[in-house]
């Protein structure tokens, strides 16, 4: 008996975000079959890949990250080094310094920081917050403000703080809208719903629905991400129609895997290698679950994933 | 002369001086001249976001004249009379435009003028997020600049955004009112036509937060009506002009409250005189719909959660009230919101100060609410988070409810200055806080005078309570439109979905139908959810189509169909969080109950964590099914299947908590007496065969019903 091939067709499509200006502008999402399912279609735009940076320099980077930044001194410069790596579509900018438990620096200095990455690199720009929702409820707002015309994603609006950030980034600032969630499909869909009643175009919101290193309750966020695509594919769910991205690195270099040194864990092989893998194996998860982009900060890791993107897509 | 006519004359009179001022200017400049608001990408704001055209030169302008006369039509109607409103207000901001001309800056210190775009850019995200809850524009002079000064300063402090014109602003400066955006104060300026740079404010948060079409009037009215909360306090005297702009601010969705009596007609939420100026915040606010967030409660002791558990003991107890020895209540009631004064707390009795330090005495706290939507479903709601509120204040324990409370106050407290009024504010804060979709006005008496309190619980609160209780038990499924989902669970069983109705609670046992009702209203995004009933498709198993496409758009296409009273056919699902699972037991075509407390062994030859793991997780398991223990008396507990005549056995202790309420349905349904008395539990039978031959003898009906598979 002949095969016969049968194609899955969705009617809905997720929407394209477009990050950036110019030449380099990246195009997220927009596909309508699950993903790397070219065999269902054709993918209408490969996933990104974004690499992380951080305010505080390379001060808390592994070695081997450190490694290829050397000579580079100010955020600026790591941000343009950053950026000419293989593979890289955008950069992401976190300002971790800003977390009143940590060096609690104040917004003017990170919108400034914010403001010479931008003017450094010609690629689109992501600026992470610092994860602390009062700061970020004032930080956010300040850096859409300051780097209006650049079409920069902000990461994050959450439940606690997406008034400020949704209506500064998507109303007053026109910039985009990075909304986060903690790996409930449900409450990725209440914030999307409560984003939209603000006011703002769901055209301009991002999602990230959690993230977690491989190992880590990753099944979770797999699982999530799944039903995710399924609910907004398959149901065509008005309120899940917007492209996933999901930060790697910042789940991945922390866990032990990661960062045990060769003398604590001598049966485990190179720091780097284990590093590498880690990030490489939970991007390439959530890339197949659904992620449209992820954020990775190893240049082999990125040049990998995007060896993976552009063999499969 | 009629309210309408008051509103032509003044844009009349706005008109002709536009007209003068425009040809002046023509005469002066030349018509090519220029015209132009500093930093604003947006023309004249008002004009273009009304037409959606951009004024450049007097030319131009005199031709926007054009179109501005076209507005004023003159029939003795509402909508004439706003559009004249609003061709005032455009008169207005030519008249202002013409004094930026060749880059003058007519307004200094403090007057602002014009705004920048970028203050508006700065000032909308707070005005989105709620940060900013209102603003004011306060227009004239005030009685006298006492008057003045306060009314500014109780908006201030309430984090309204204020903007000031006309002599009020002399008046702020002789009382050295801090005045400024960052303070949020802003004088526009000492003309009435500057009143214009804050309908810009209005306007252009509409083009740029609303995104509405330059020219599109109608999207830009409803715009400024349900989202910018601005309302208008003008001070008599008022003239025919102030009237035109009033107009032109109630076209906008803008309230106008005036101290004005003469010659004024009142229109109910739109022109509405307070003779009493002090009064002018509480009546903007309700005219408006303002509702001001507490952020902090104003009591002399800490109120966390971290006290909920406190334990305040005899020894450390300064008072104590117990309503097992004395008179005693707590109540939420619903009224009138012109029966309320907002923030009123009233001790009607003896303080805490008059009490012998280890007494014992009688206390009744009222919180008498308010609202547009608030439903008298709500109160028992609303009524026992109570509870937790007085629990979270340090030095205070609370127990039960209803007429049956205790609490006590610790002496720690009472000596940190804790008195009965600060109940009322506590009560006051939380429920204005946590039910602030619903309660827009809320007041508290607390009553310790304890003659009062034992009347007023015979004659007020029991009576309530009755009336509640009647209620739920008139509540069925047929009796209700609607019934409603429960997906809180959904996070760790995501294809589960409850369907809440009145006569079938949550399977959690926490969320009964009142309950689904009461979060819907209060968060219309979250877990509970409308479901309509209008699609029957079969009454004998309570199935309807509008259910069935609700649980598959909830259970994101998990779950396809699914009864309401059956559980053989199309069982709802389970998440995992059941009080009670129910399972068939195939010899006495019965179904035993298990409840999460028993440890034992059930008949089935399974515990209830080895029954738990076939009827959780979302899946339909026929025969098998996850309930609240308030269903098993209910008379929808698997209707479909005959009934709780098929209940054939139970464990001891959950049989004594539902003996009542089930021998109750039993009767009534089957007129069997003591139906519980058939019902085996542990103590009788552990596996089918002795079950069974205890059933024979007692005669339970399901032996006689046909088989259930």
């Amino acid at each position: 008996m002949p095969f016969t091939k049968k194609l899955q067709k969705f009617n809905a499509t997720i929407r394209t975000v477009e990050l950036g200006t110019g030449d380099k502008t990246v195009k997220l999402g927009g596909g309508n079959t699950f993903p790397f399912y070219t065999f269902d279609g054709p993918t209408a735009n490969p996933a990104k890949i974004g690499i992380e940076i951080s305010d505080m320099g390379l001060e808390s980077e592994p070695d081997c990250i450190k490694a290829y930044y050397e000579g580079c001194s100010t955020v600026a410069e790591i941000a343009k080094k950053a950026a000419s790596f293989e593979g890289v579509d955008f950069v992401v900018l976190k300002l971790e310094g800003g977390d009143p438990n940590g060096a609690d620096k104040p917004v003017e200095d990170l919108v400034a920081v914010a403001k010479e990455v931008s003017e450094a690199i010609d690629l689109p720009l992501v600026v992470e917050g610092c994860k602390n929702v009062q700061k970020d409820a004032d930080l956010l707002p300040k850096v859409a403000e300051a780097l209006q015309g650049k079409n920069v994603l902000l990461l994050s609006a959450r439940e606690e703080d997406y008034k400020n950030i949704a209506a500064a980034a998507g109303l007053a600032y026109d910039q985009l809208v990075g909304a986060e969630s903690a790996v409930d499909i449900n409450l990725a869909k209440q914030l999307n719903v409560l984003i939209k009643q603000l006011g703002v175009d769901l055209g301009k919101v991002v999602m990230n629905v959690g993230s977690a290193a491989a190992g880590y309750g990753f099944d979770y966020v797999i699982s999530t991400m799944d039903r995710v695509r399924a609910a907004a594919l398959g149901q065509a769910d008005d309120s899940l129609l917007m492209p996933v991205i999901t930060p790697i690195s910042s789940e991945t270099w922390t866990v032990k895997e990661a960062s045990a040194s060769e003398e604590d864990a001598p049966g485990w092989g190179p720091v780097e290698e284990r590093g590498i893998d880690m990030e490489v194996e939970t991007a390439v998860a959530c890339l197949t679950c659904g992620s449209d982009a992820v954020i990775l900060k190893h240049p082999t890791s990125i040049a990998t994933v995007s060896k993976m993107i552009q063999a499969l897509s | 002369m009629t309210l309408f006519d008051r509103v032509f004359s003044g844009s009349d009179a706005v008109f002709g001086l536009t007209e003068g001022a425009i040809n002046n200017a023509i005469e002066q400049y030349g018509a090519d001249k220029a015209v132009a608001f500093p930093n604003t990408a947006y023309s004249l704001p008002c004009y273009y976001g009304v037409t959606g055209t951009k004024v450049t030169s007097l030319a131009e302008l005199k031709e926007a004249l054009g179109v501005v006369k076209s507005l004023m039509t003159r029939e003795q109607k509402l909508n004439d009379a706003f559009m004249s409103g609003i061709a005032t207000a455009l008169c207005a901001e030519f008249i202002e435009v013409l004094k930026y001309i060749d880059g003058a800056e007519p307004y200094s210190e403090p007057c602002y003028g014009h705004l920048a775009d970028a203050v508006i850019r700065e000032l909308g995200v707070p005005l989105v997020t709620g940060d900013i809850p209102g603003v004011a524009v306060i227009l004239g002079k005030a009685p006298t600049a006492d008057e003045a000064a306060d009314l500014v300063k109780s908006y201030q402090a309430q984090g309204i955004l204020v903007t000031l014109v006309g002599d009020v602003i002399d008046q702020c400066v002789e009382k050295g009112v801090n005045m400024g955006a960052g303070v949020r104060v802003i004088p526009l300026g000492k003309d009435v036509t500057s009143v214009i740079h804050v309908v810009s404010v209005a306007v252009r948060a509409a083009l740029i937060f609303g995104n509405v079409t330059p020219g599109d009037a109608a999207g830009l009215m409803k715009y400024t009506m349900e989202r910018v909360p601005a309302f208008v306090n003008a001070f008599a005297p008022l003239d025919d002009v102030i009237v035109a702009c009033g107009a032109g601010a109630i076209a906008l969705g803008f309230p106008v409250i005036t101290n004005e009596t003469e010659n004024i007609f009142r229109v109910p939420k739109s022109l509405i005189v307070q003779e009493d100026v002090s009064k002018f915040n509480a009546t903007s606010l309700e005219a408006r719909d303002i509702k001001i967030k507490i952020t902090k409660i104003d009591i002399p002791v800490a109120f966390a959660s971290a006290f909920e558990g406190e334990i305040v003991r005899r020894k450390q107890m300064q008072v104590e009230f117990d309503g097992s020895r004395v008179d005693c209540f707590e109540l939420v009631q619903t009224k009138e919101a012109s029966e309320i004064e907002d923030h009123k707390i009233e001790l009607i009795g003896p303080d805490f100060d008059e009490f012998e330090k280890g007494s014992k005495h009688s206390i009744a706290y009222i919180v008498e609410v308010a609202g547009k939507s608030m439903q008298s479903d709500f109160e028992s709601v609303f009524e026992r988070k109570f509870h937790s509120y007085m629990n979270c204040i340090e030095g205070v324990m609370h127990t039960g409810q209803r007429d049956m409370i205790r609490v006590r106050i610790s002496d720690a407290a009472y000596e940190a200055g804790f008195r009965a009024r600060h109940i009322g504010e506590v009560l006051y804060a939380k429920i204005k806080n946590d039910f602030d979709a619903v309660v827009d006005k809320c007041q508290v008496k607390v009553i310790t005078d304890p003659e009062l309190v034992t009347k007023l619980r015979h004659e007020l609160a029991i009576p309530a309570f009755d009336k509640r209780d009647d209620r739920l038990k008139s509540l069925t499924d047929e009796s209700v439109d609607v019934y409603y989902s429960c997906i809180m669970c959904q996070a760790f069983s995501p294809s589960h979905v409850c369907v809440v109705t009145p006569e079938r609670l949550g399977l959690c046992g926490a969320v009964s139908w009142l309950d689904a009702k009461a979060t819907n209203e209060l968060e219309p995004t979250g877990p509970c959810q409308v479901i309509t009933k209008e699609k029957l498709i079969d009454d004998r198993i309570g199935e309807y189509e509008d259910v069935n496409e609700a649980v598959r758009r909830f259970s994101n296409g998990a779950l396809e169909e699914v009864s309401l009273y059956s559980i053989m056919e199309k069982p709802m699902t389970s998440c995992g969080c059941f009080e009670c699972i129910c399972g068939i037991e195939p010899f006495s075509n019965g179904v035993i109950i298990a409840n999460r407390e028993y440890a034992g062994m059930t008949p089935l030859g399974m515990t209830f964590p080895e029954l738990a793991s076939m009827t959780g997780g979302g899946v339909q398991t026929p025969g098998f099914m996850g309930h609240g223990k308030h269903f098993i008396a209910s008379k929808k507990f698997m209707k479909a299947e005959g009934g709780i005549e098929r209940i054939v056995w139970m464990p001891k202790d959950l049989k004594e908590q539902v003996a009542e309420r089930l021998n109750a349905t039993a009767k009534e349904l089957y007129g069997i007496d003591n139906f519980t008395d058939m019902i085996g539990d542990e103590t009788i039978a552990e596996d089918p065969e002795t079950l069974l031959a205890f059933l024979t003898e007692k005669g339970h009906p399901a032996l006689a019903m046909d088989p259930m598979m």
